[in-house]
């Protein structure tokens, strides 16, 4: 063979050939997922998370290279609900992986066995603004939620790698009870603000307050995906003001700057905490995640 | 008489009782729409004041566009998009897919061809309200639609390296399709090579690189020909994703013939456009763009009678339009309220001179674009 032949097709071979050390390629569609999924493969699995902790899972841009980054991937795990609906159908078939096309064997719907929130009943109208058809998406803001996830994705990877499906019950099962440790301190830690109502920028807390006993007042956005106007938080000032609200949470990838006019005119404060893994650098899991939102809750609550 | 009389009273009884069945039976039907496909529809109206063409002002109706799409079994989906515009229905794109194959991505159908970038955007997501004036002289104004078949290989390259291979139906030109594939010789095959490139710069951009062919013989006995060139530089600020941005395309484009023994015939038309679009916020964006064609067309230039300066007509007394050289400036602000509504407000400029040296003519226009979907909508390509 051509010396330069050679040279050029080992290059190409270098470049190309994706090593395989994992038994199981996983991706997901948040990052909530990917540190589920972690945590049930342990070191059978290699993840990977199309949606960083801090961008908008609503709107998180198709980018050919998320196709390119699924291309030989064994699962992929979507959130489901429709909050991945903005940009999944067209990064899953561009991936052109089979495996993971919905309805394949790799094909997750996270969501599957969660009780969903404010499912709409009668008619779905968006004059109630972005509304989500299928309800509210964001489950995985409560923590046992995750363990539902957990014990499917244990079953999937099971079954589509049943060498190691004992390790993949027991990694769920370690999931599973750390978070129902975990779930003992964060109430304790939250128990004395039961019943606090606070302000979020989007209804996207909603699954954590309901499990936490907390309540939300208000949002900084006035119907969802709809941006607010000085009108609006004026009034939802005042009203905050009224009732003695004054903890507003916002998310890294909404306007700081609306959340925090808002805050400030109540006599409050602002406080951004992250929805998903790597939201901010210290979620750099699940448990992390939601370490960080109840500490952060509890001084701001506690008025430290 | 009387047992005549029972036996009818009976048979009515048994009808009778029969349908008080239906109403059980109606909410058992064993016909379901669970599996309906999802259905959007959008539409487009647009005012325009163009003082140098002669059209009258106010709010016309552009087109609406129904959106149909669903799976059709584990192998394909298949998706529609039927437009109704002034001049009549146009199924313009029906097709289906599939992702079976591993690293295929198969498309059948009435299908909008995968040429350069312009040409994939439905009306309602061009970014300005006119397309370039090269698109409608070189693949199509809303770019090369046609029935075929293409075939899009994601190459195993480290980056994102798409090669589309497509062949269609034979199709003359008309108000869609500038390019002449008219030959009904059986080796007429009117076919499509476009390589796509795509490398991130950095989380928040992309660099995209992109090249496009597409050739077929003519009921002229000619070869045919469009070539095309794209580059896009993309910024979304993985943070800001919804609210912040900015994207700089240019594309140029070229049509030209061969005679069949392989020697250039003609040079046809030849164009670029370079764009800004910017985000500021949430709602609110806007767009400069430049742009120049060569030998081609548009709404203003027609021949002049050189001694009167007065239109030549047509046998049906229209004015006959003649190739020139078009510059045009266009800018645009847009208000998109969310993501199902937008209005954009346009101011276009343009310079042209006619290849017969009549003179050069000016187009000025002020258009207003309300766009408005409900329903389920396809996101659109990156």
């Amino acid at each position: 063979m051509n010396p330069l032949i050679r040279t050029v097709a080992v290059c190409m071979w270098c470049l190309t050939a994706i090593p395989a050390f994992a038994d199981l390629k996983v991706a997901t569609s948040l990052s909530d997922l990917a540190s589920v999924a972690e945590a049930v493969g342990g070191k059978h699995v290699s993840v990977v998370s199309l949606c960083r902790g801090y961008e908008d899972p609503h709107f998180v841009p198709a980018k050919p290279s998320l196709m390119k980054a699924i291309q030989d991937a064994d699962v992929f795990v979507s959130v489901g609900l429709e909050l991945d609906g903005g940009w999944l159908p067209l990064v899953l078939p561009g991936s052109r992986n089979p495996k993971i096309q919905a309805g394949a064997k790799g094909f997750v719907d996270a969501s599957e066995g969660v009780n969903v929130l404010e499912k709409p009943t009668g008619t779905v109208s968006r004059a109630e603004g972005d509304v989500h058809p299928l309800g509210n998406p964001h489950y995985y803001l409560d923590p046992l939620n995750l363990k539902i996830v957990a014990d499917h994705l244990a079953q999937v990877f099971s079954d589509l790698d049943p060498a190691n499906a004992s390790d993949y019950a027991a990694g769920a099962k370690n999931f599973d009870g750390k978070i129902d440790k975990s779930m003992v301190a964060w109430k304790k830690e939250l128990k004395p603000y039961a019943g606090a109502r606070i302000v979020t920028f989007h209804k996207n807390f909603n699954y954590f307050l309901e499990r936490f006993d907390l309540k939300l007042f208000s949002t900084v956005e006035p119907k969802p995906g709809i941006p607010p106007n000085p009108r609006y938080l004026n009034e939802t000032a005042e009203s905050m003001q009224k009732a003695g609200v004054k903890v507003v949470l916002y998310q890294p990838y909404y306007d700081a700057d609306a959340a925090k006019q808002l805050a400030q005119k109540a006599g409050g404060a602002a406080y951004e905490v992250p929805t998903e893994v790597n939201g901010v650098p210290e979620a750099k899991d699940v448990f992390a995640k939601f370490g960080f939102i109840v500490d952060t809750l509890s001084k701001a609550l506690g008025g430290k | 008489m009387r047992s005549h009389f029972r036996s009818l009273l009976c048979v009515f009884l048994f009808l009778f009782s029969l349908g008080s069945f239906p109403v059980q039976a109606q909410t058992r039907s064993i016909i379901s729409n669970l599996a309906n496909p999802a259905i959007g529809f959008n539409a487009l109206f647009k005012a325009q004041v163009a003082p140098d063409l002669d059209q009258p002002y106010g709010i016309e109706f552009e087109e609406a566009e129904i959106s149909l799409i669903s799976t059709v079994d584990p192998y394909w989906t298949l998706a529609a998009n039927l437009v109704f515009a002034p001049d009549g229905v146009d199924p313009e794109e029906v097709y289906a897919t599939s992702s079976s194959i591993p690293g295929i991505g198969l498309k059948v159908g009435k299908i909008r061809g995968s040429f350069g970038k312009h040409g994939l955007l439905h009306t309602h997501a061009f970014p300005f309200i006119q397309a370039p004036v090269i698109m409608a002289n070189t693949i199509g104004e809303e770019g090369f639609k046609d029935a075929g078949i293409e075939a899009a290989w994601l190459t195993p390259l480290p980056w994102f390296c798409e090669l589309t291979l497509g062949g269609y139906h034979a199709v003359g030109p008309d108000t869609d399709h500038p390019l002449d594939f008219g030959s009904s010789n059986h080796d007429n095959i009117p076919y499509l090579g476009h390589l796509k490139n795509l490398f991130d710069v950095d989380d928040n951009t992309t660099l995209e690189l992109g090249g496009s062919f597409l050739g077929g013989y003519g009921a002229d006995g000619l070869h045919h020909s469009a070539y095309g060139a794209d580059l896009t530089l993309r910024n979304v600020p993985l943070r800001q994703s919804n609210q912040q941005g900015w994207i700089l395309q240019s594309e140029l484009l070229a049509r030209d013939s061969w005679n069949n023994d392989g020697s250039f015939a003609s040079h046809d038309a030849i164009g670029w456009y370079a764009s800004l679009q910017y985000r500021w916020s949430q709602v609110w964006w806007t767009g400069i763009r430049v742009e120049e064609a060569f030998n081609s067309f548009s709404d203003v230039m027609v021949s002049k009678d050189p001694a009167t300066g007065l239109p030549n007509l047509d046998s049906n007394g229209n004015a006959i339009p003649v190739a020139g050289h078009v510059q045009r400036l266009s800018a645009n602000i847009a208000w998109a309220a969310s993501e199902f509504s937008m209005i954009r407000l346009e101011y276009s400029g343009a310079r042209e001179t006619p290849d017969d040296e009549s003179g050069t003519v000016w187009d000025n226009r002020i258009m207003a674009q309300m766009n408005f979907t409900i329903g389920f909508h396809p996101p659109h390509a990156y």
